[in-house]
């Protein structure tokens, strides 16, 4: 996503793509009568099943970053339906449809179900598990011969409506299965569901524990993918003829798949439309010249060249420099129409549509770099500067009164193995009440921040929120009952804008809300944070003490009863961490209980209006600043061993 | 008497998988490198095999002469290319996979798609076979099984034992507080790259010797052989060869009471119950690796 882009629906972009779609049905409809070669619809009906293949797979993998290598599941199953049940049960081709969509459905949702269940899961264990897939499935098919005969299945062809031949048929059902999925992918892009996915694409326990109900939504994504890859392979089917299972299960589909995503770019939903054309496009015009023993070479180098040089893609190259890739297309296309010495007019569209994308892929490189950050110098040193609130007021300022207890903590343990990080933890947290929360390193601070917001569940115990157990809860559903956390390293969303990290926050947290609306708020939230000025810089531009303000904005917008900040002030500079005390005071005075994990204790002197000292995972001492901090208990444990603090 | 015979005849062929996934699983663990390539490495062996014995008749086994070194420095390159690109984990997937098209087409467009298989006449271990009793053990697959184990035994101790070995698991942990230790990251990956290649140079003739070969096959490898590598726990050399050893001995078991067809099936609904299970590897013992 460039900077400065829109992510809202444009009525623009809907408009441009429905008369792109009216234009490609009125060739299909009326082409071959105007003389448009029949043989450039096929070319057409190939590119538009690859462009709904790759589409669908963008779904997840693109959007959510869960990188699948199992497209050739929802090709074979879908091809498989349609050929089997027309081809040998004389059922009509526009019932198998259906029937393949929901399969697929199925089956994608069985392959989620598992696959994001397990706890560990990383990117390249899926990967690998959905390589497994097809393999399971052509062994079925193999084995029990009576699915397909044995030796592949003959697809007939339907009836035809009367004034349409069979090129210009499969030409337009391919299309209108391509608009579909380009469609659906365009709409899940600028929903709330393609924010969730970006989020979990960026940093998937941060989404989590912000609110986003992950799993929910990798399983729509997956499911969406299944459907639309199963009706794609329905007409595949129609589109091959003869359905075998090495044609429909291999891995070429998969291969196909990937290398139109990584050149055309996933995180867009006009990237695989990109992709596909340019590499069918190739493809075609290679095995024109004979040279079929090539294409996998090119294939392979492009996904490796692609990966390791630009593995944002086309799209965001294109949208870098578009006029020097129309300025490429239109010198090599003209040139070599004008010279009219080699080749014929696809040739010489192909050659025109890779000049543009090498002119594209290089030069957007150099400008990628210099993301326009917004104008304003660091303010860190002076950060009042750019301060919009009177932050003076801070000093003088009544806290807010101390209030019911909102989190309760009953004799909660969390053992990892023979390791006892916590034991026996009893804590009340009232409305109102800022607490430090002090030990030292290994006491177990971090762990209890990691089982109040859910990262964690206790061995033992319970942890009630507004009387409600939360230990069995889902974290994103911890988070919309009112607690919101940051963490000691910052973790932004690295591909929005630092508006929308924080906007994001909003859309998930306890009112959920659009994206549109959820703008404006965020812009508020930086202003409380002192981020104002960078709502459309990138999180790769901040420094450590921005990203922590960050932070703190993404977790307030949630609009969360308890937050706990986890080191917010490591690493700061003495003049950032008296900014970064001015927020988190501005943030308990708006009304949010505050527990914070700090080593300052001269910091938390002047904040805190309760300590709490951790030591080997039970509490030592439990009051306000002052008598805590002479406890001689206190002081041997933790200040005692640690006397350079 | 059938499943006794098919349990040590899978056994036997697990070594095979073993020896054909150790690679893939040290690159993995060590360097954070998923190196498909290695299953292009491991073809071009078998090819090279295949070619050196029929154009001139030589001994199969004596090939290793030369597809050892050349695999050596393959293997060498390739981690000096994926060390130069720096690229994550899963990108390397994704390159490493880009290199293995390219190399299956480049196999397919000298030795052609069709199977190829060495002449009895030059390969007289295809059809030598050793019989203890009723059972009887193919040389060929006996001569995977004993390499497999020498080849993991080596490893395990150059990796437990020296001190190369204890570099290589410091650069595994953390390979940028190992390099502020002195060890020096590069060489050492070049040195484990070009291991690693030996061993596919390994497989590759032992696969030659008892198998047809098409460009193709290095696909079908896939599924064993990263059930192999997740099974044994990735990175853990004693772990991939307990793991050959078990998914062979499943698909022979299952070939023989059920049908051949069914063992793919068999298997992968076997992984992927383990990796629900077991998601470290069968054999962990719940460290962080």
């Amino acid at each position: 996503m460039k900077p400065g882009a829109v992510k809202s629906r444009s009525p623009r972009g809907m408009a441009i793509l429905a008369i792109v779609l009216i234009g490609l049905l009125a060739l299909g409809l009326f082409g071959p009568n105007l003389g448009f070669p029949s043989f450039y619809l096929v070319l057409l009906g190939t590119i538009c099943f690859w462009i709904a293949q790759t589409s669908s797979w963008n779904l997840l993998s693109g959007y959510a970053g869960y990188f699948s290598f199992g497209q050739a599941t929802y090709v074979g199953v879908g091809a498989y339906t349609t050929a089997v049940l027309s081809g040998r049960h004389g059922v009509g081709f526009f019932w198998t449809v259906p029937l393949a969509a929901v399969l697929c459905g199925l089956i994608a949702l069985g392959i989620g179900a598992v696959a994001f269940r397990l706890g560990s899961l990383r990117g390249e264990i899926f990967a690998l598990l959905t390589l497994a897939v097809p393999f399971i499935l052509s062994a079925f098919a193999r084995i029990n011969r009576d699915v397909d005969g044995g030796q592949g299945t003959t697809v007939p062809p339907p009836d035809l409506p009367a004034d349409l031949d069979f090129q210009q048929f499969q030409y337009l059902l391919a299309l209108v299965v391509a608009a579909l999925a380009v469609g659906v992918s365009y709409l899940v892009q600028h929903s709330r569901a393609g924010s969730a996915l970006t989020a979990i694409h960026d940093d998937e326990d941060v989404a989590e524990v912000l609110g986003v109900p992950t799993f929910r939504y990798k399983m729509i994504a997956i499911a969406a993918g299944g459907v639309l890859g199963g009706i794609a392979g329905s007409v595949y089917a129609l589109q091959i003829g003869f359905v075998t299972v090495e044609s429909v299960f291999g891995l070429t589909i998969p291969l196909f798949v990937i290398v139109m995503a990584v050149l055309g770019g996933r995180g867009h939903w006009l990237g695989p439309v990109l992709g596909a054309v340019l590499i069918v496009g190739l493809q075609d015009r290679l095995s024109s010249y004979g040279l079929d023993s090539w294409n996998a070479i090119f294939l392979g180098a492009i996904l490796a060249v692609l990966v390791a040089t630009a593995p944002d893609g086309l799209h965001a190259r294109l949208r870098a420099r578009p006029w020097a890739a129309l300025i490429a297309f239109v010198v090599v296309c003209g040139v070599l129409a004008i010279a009219n010495v080699w080749g014929e007019e696809l040739d010489w569209i192909v050659a025109g549509m890779l000049a543009a994308a090498a002119a594209a892929i290089v030069l957007g490189s150099r400008r990628a770099p210099s993301r326009p950050v917004a104008a304003e110098p660091e303010s860190t040193a002076e950060p009042e500067a750019a301060d919009p609130e009177p932050a003076d007021t801070a000093d003088t300022a009544e806290p807010p009164p101390v209030g019911d207890v909102v989190v309760s903590c009953r004799q909660v343990a969390k053992h990892f193995g023979g390791v006892h990080a916590l034991d026996d933890i009893t804590l009340d947290i009232r409305a109102g009440e800022l607490i430090g929360l002090v030990g030292p390193n290994g006491s177990g601070k971090t762990t209890l921040v990691n089982l109040l917001s859910g990262a964690f569940r206790p061995t033992r115990g319970e942890i009630l929120v507004d009387g409600q157990d939360i230990t069995r809860l889902a974290p994103h559903r911890i988070a919309h009952v009112g607690m919101a956390r940051t963490y000691q390293i910052p973790k932004p969303f690295t591909s929005m804008t630092v508006r929308d990290n924080v906007a994001t926050a909003i859309m998930f947290g306890r009112t959920p809300m659009s994206l549109r609306q959820a703008r404006p708020l965020a812009e508020e939230h930086l202003a409380t944070v002192s981020l104002g000025h960078l709502a459309d810089a990138y999180p790769a531009s901040l420094n450590l003490h921005q990203r922590q303000l960050l932070e703190m904005a993404r977790a307030i917008a949630a609009n969360p009863k308890v937050l706990l900040l986890d080191e917010a002030l490591a690493g700061l500079n003495p003049a950032e961490v008296d900014n970064a005390v001015r927020v988190v005071r501005r943030i308990h005075e708006s009304g949010i209980t505050i527990v914070i994990v700090e080593h300052l204790l001269r910091v938390l002197n002047q904040l805190a209006t309760r300590i709490v000292v951790l030591d080997r995972g039970t509490t030592l001492a439990d009051g306000d600043p002052a008598t805590v901090m002479s406890d001689p208990a206190v002081v041997r444990a933790y200040l005692g061993r640690q006397s350079h603090v | 008497m059938n499943v006794v015979q098919a349990t040590l005849s899978g056994a036997l062929i697990g070594g095979l998988y073993a020896l054909m996934a150790i690679g893939l699983s040290v690159t993995w663990g060590v360097l954070r490198v998923i190196n498909l390539a290695h299953f292009g490495l491991i073809l071009i062996g078998a090819y090279l095999t295949f070619q050196l014995t029929t154009s001139w008749g030589v001994d199969p086994l004596l090939t290793l002469a030369v597809t050892v070194p050349v695999m050596f420095v393959a293997g060498a390159v390739l981690q000096w290319l994926f060390d130069r690109l720096a690229l994550s984990e899963f990108n390397s997937l994704l390159v490493s996979f880009g290199l293995l098209i390219i190399t299956i087409q480049v196999a397919s467009n000298v030795w052609s798609a069709d199977f190829q298989r060495m002449d009895a006449a030059v390969n007289p271990y295809a059809t030598e076979s050793i019989s203890i009793g009723r059972l009887v053990f193919p040389v060929t697959t006996l001569l995977a099984f004993v390499l497999a184990g020498l080849v993991v035994l080596g490893a395990h101790l150059v990796l437990r034992r020296t001190f190369t070995g204890r570099a290589l698991r410091a650069i595994a942990q953390d390979s940028a507080m190992a390099g502020a230790f002195g060890v020096d990251h590069r060489r050492l990956s070049l040195l484990l790259g070009g291991m690693m290649g030996t061993t596919a140079a390994l497989a590759g003739t032992v696969f030659a010797l008892s198998n047809a070969l098409t460009p193709e096959t290095a696909y079908e490898w896939f599924g064993v052989v990263f059930a192999v590598v997740i099974l044994g726990g990735i990175g853990e050399v004693l772990g991939t060869f307990a793991a050959g050893i078990l998914v062979g001995v499943i698909s022979g078991v299952v070939s023989v009471l059920w049908s051949p067809a069914t063992a793919p099936f068999v298997l992968f609904s076997a992984i992927i119950l383990a990796l629900l299970l077991r998601p470290r590897g069968l054999f962990s013992t719940g460290a962080v690796r």
